[in-house]
């Protein structure tokens, strides 16, 4: 069920992609949204029983969570139109999806031991999702690292190639992990964590929170792919200067 | 089909060459075997005190030991391939590219098993554990390790053969994405050493022969896309 209503948010949010241009419009609608997600995270939502102030940081992690799988969703959909179209535009949507989503699952690494420390009594416990993370942050990297030492011809097509085979992996990784976790010991909680159930203003500060945290990274997407187009621009020139000047 | 025919003669000498190569020299197999000896070795020095925490922990230093001579079996067939660039001729003979990658794999796997093979008695001596009571099981999750390790290892051998940086790349790339195939071999063998029989070990397996189907039809739909100039 949460797979699915997963899955339907990613398709649901992907067309905002094709926005390709940060209007002022959009700057204003981020502030916006992301006042009101703070106001609601600190203000609005209830404290929690059990876990006190400290849950409150669970809104950045889940959400960062969500954007990251949504950023390498997209990285997985640009590298195969990257490879069906050879469209350069497909390919800057890749890398600064990628680049993006390594930024967003260093947050949620470093977000779940601070949130783990007080309820769990230790910074790691190896739990499936985080363990996943650390996993995914690890080949991402070495997709960016990729990017920068290819040769620059393959460069593009081997990073999707990275960018396919990394998020087919995802299943394959959570499932291994999961198993792996049942055999690992479970942490003692010093305080009673999980949920005593989500109350209603909760949900609706989660939803605020993510869709903040969407709209976050579709901007920076954009700012960053047009960055990228720049820079691709420049080369292209530079080539035509070196041809008229040594022509 | 005289296409299929083709193809399997076109994987066959491509295996030969490599074979041939290999056994002539004996390069990539010694390096890789005596890899995977320090490994064990070494581990031994650190953890091997103890000598029921070794038995518990000698399927997943077998594991670590097979990963570590993968990569580096690996570099070394790239070396190889690289400094004679004889990729252009062999991918201008042949019909369908990805002969190119089964051969290689193929090749890959064969070195790998003939490690396991050497190495199997010595495990056997330091961590004390009779691997003769399992052996039939064992060499089941042994061979769908190896499929899986080499499939996704050759990809990864092909893509970073002429990046600068290749002896960090491909580690970096190999190692992270057979998480899955690493966890679920370590515990598999485990179970398998702990006495467990096959039918308890099934998820294990699933989860390997899964691994080793989707990457095995990932590879073939991208091979034309690593290949290409």
């Amino acid at each position: 069920m949460r797979v699915l209503g997963t899955i339907l948010i990613f398709f649901m949010a992907f067309p905002l992609l094709f926005i390709r241009r940060n209007s002022i419009f959009q700057k204003i609608i981020i502030y916006i949204t992301m006042t009101v997600a703070i106001f609601f995270v600190f203000i609005y939502a209830p404290t929690e029983k059990m876990q006190g102030i400290v849950q409150k940081i669970f809104y950045f992690h889940v959400s960062s969570a969500v954007t990251m799988f949504f950023a390498f969703f997209v990285v997985f959909v640009a590298s195969i139109m990257y490879l069906w179209k050879s469209s350069d535009w497909w390919d800057a949507v890749a890398l600064s999806a990628a680049e993006i989503g390594v930024v967003f699952c260093t947050l949620v690494l470093i977000t779940g031991p601070i949130w783990a420390r007080p309820i769990w009594g230790t910074w790691w416990s190896w739990d499936p999702v985080l363990t996943l993370s650390l996993v995914l942050w690890l080949i991402y990297v070495a997709y960016l690292m990729l990017r920068i030492d290819a040769h620059d011809l393959q460069r593009a097509r081997f990073a999707a190639i990275l960018g396919i085979v990394g998020f087919v992996d995802v299943p394959l990784i959570l499932w291994s992990v999961e198993k792996w976790r049942t055999l690992h010991p479970k942490p003692v909680l010093i305080q009673e964590g999980g949920t005593t159930g989500l109350t209603s203003a909760m949900v609706l500060t989660f939803v605020v929170c993510l869709a903040a945290f969407t709209l976050l990274f579709f901007y920076l997407l954009r700012e960053r792919v047009s960055i990228v187009q720049s820079q691709h621009a420049i080369e292209v020139l530079r080539h035509e200067i070196d041809e008229i000047l040594s022509g | 089909m005289s296409g299929s025919k083709l193809f399997i003669q076109q994987v066959l000498a491509l295996l030969a060459k490599d074979l041939k190569t290999e056994w002539r020299t004996r390069e990539i197999f010694t390096s890789m075997f005596v890899f995977a000896v320090l490994v064990l070795v070494v581990f031994n020095f650190a953890i091997g005190a103890d000598t029921e925490l070794i038995r518990q922990v000698a399927s997943g230093v077998m594991w670590v030991a097979l990963l570590f001579a993968t990569v580096l079996g690996l570099q070394r067939a790239g070396q190889m391939e690289s400094e004679e660039d004889s990729l252009q001729g062999v991918l201008l003979a042949l019909h369908d590219r990805s002969a190119l990658f089964i051969a290689k794999m193929i090749a890959q796997m064969l070195y790998l098993l003939v490690v396991v093979v050497c190495i199997l008695p010595l495990c056997g001596i330091w961590f004390r554990i009779d691997f003769l009571v399992c052996i039939g099981a064992l060499w089941i999750v042994f061979a769908l390790g190896m499929l899986g390790l080499s499939i996704v290892g050759t990809l990864f051998a092909m893509i970073t053969l002429h990046t600068r940086a290749r002896e960090v790349m491909l580690p970096m790339l190999f190692l992270p994405v057979s998480v899955p195939l690493t966890i679920a071999a370590v515990y598999a063998t485990a179970q398998l050493i702990a006495g467990k029989s096959l039918g308890d070990i099934t998820d294990y397996l699933t989860l390997m022969v899964i691994f080793d189907i989707v990457f095995f039809v990932l590879t073939l739909i991208v091979f034309d896309y690593v290949v290409e100039d």
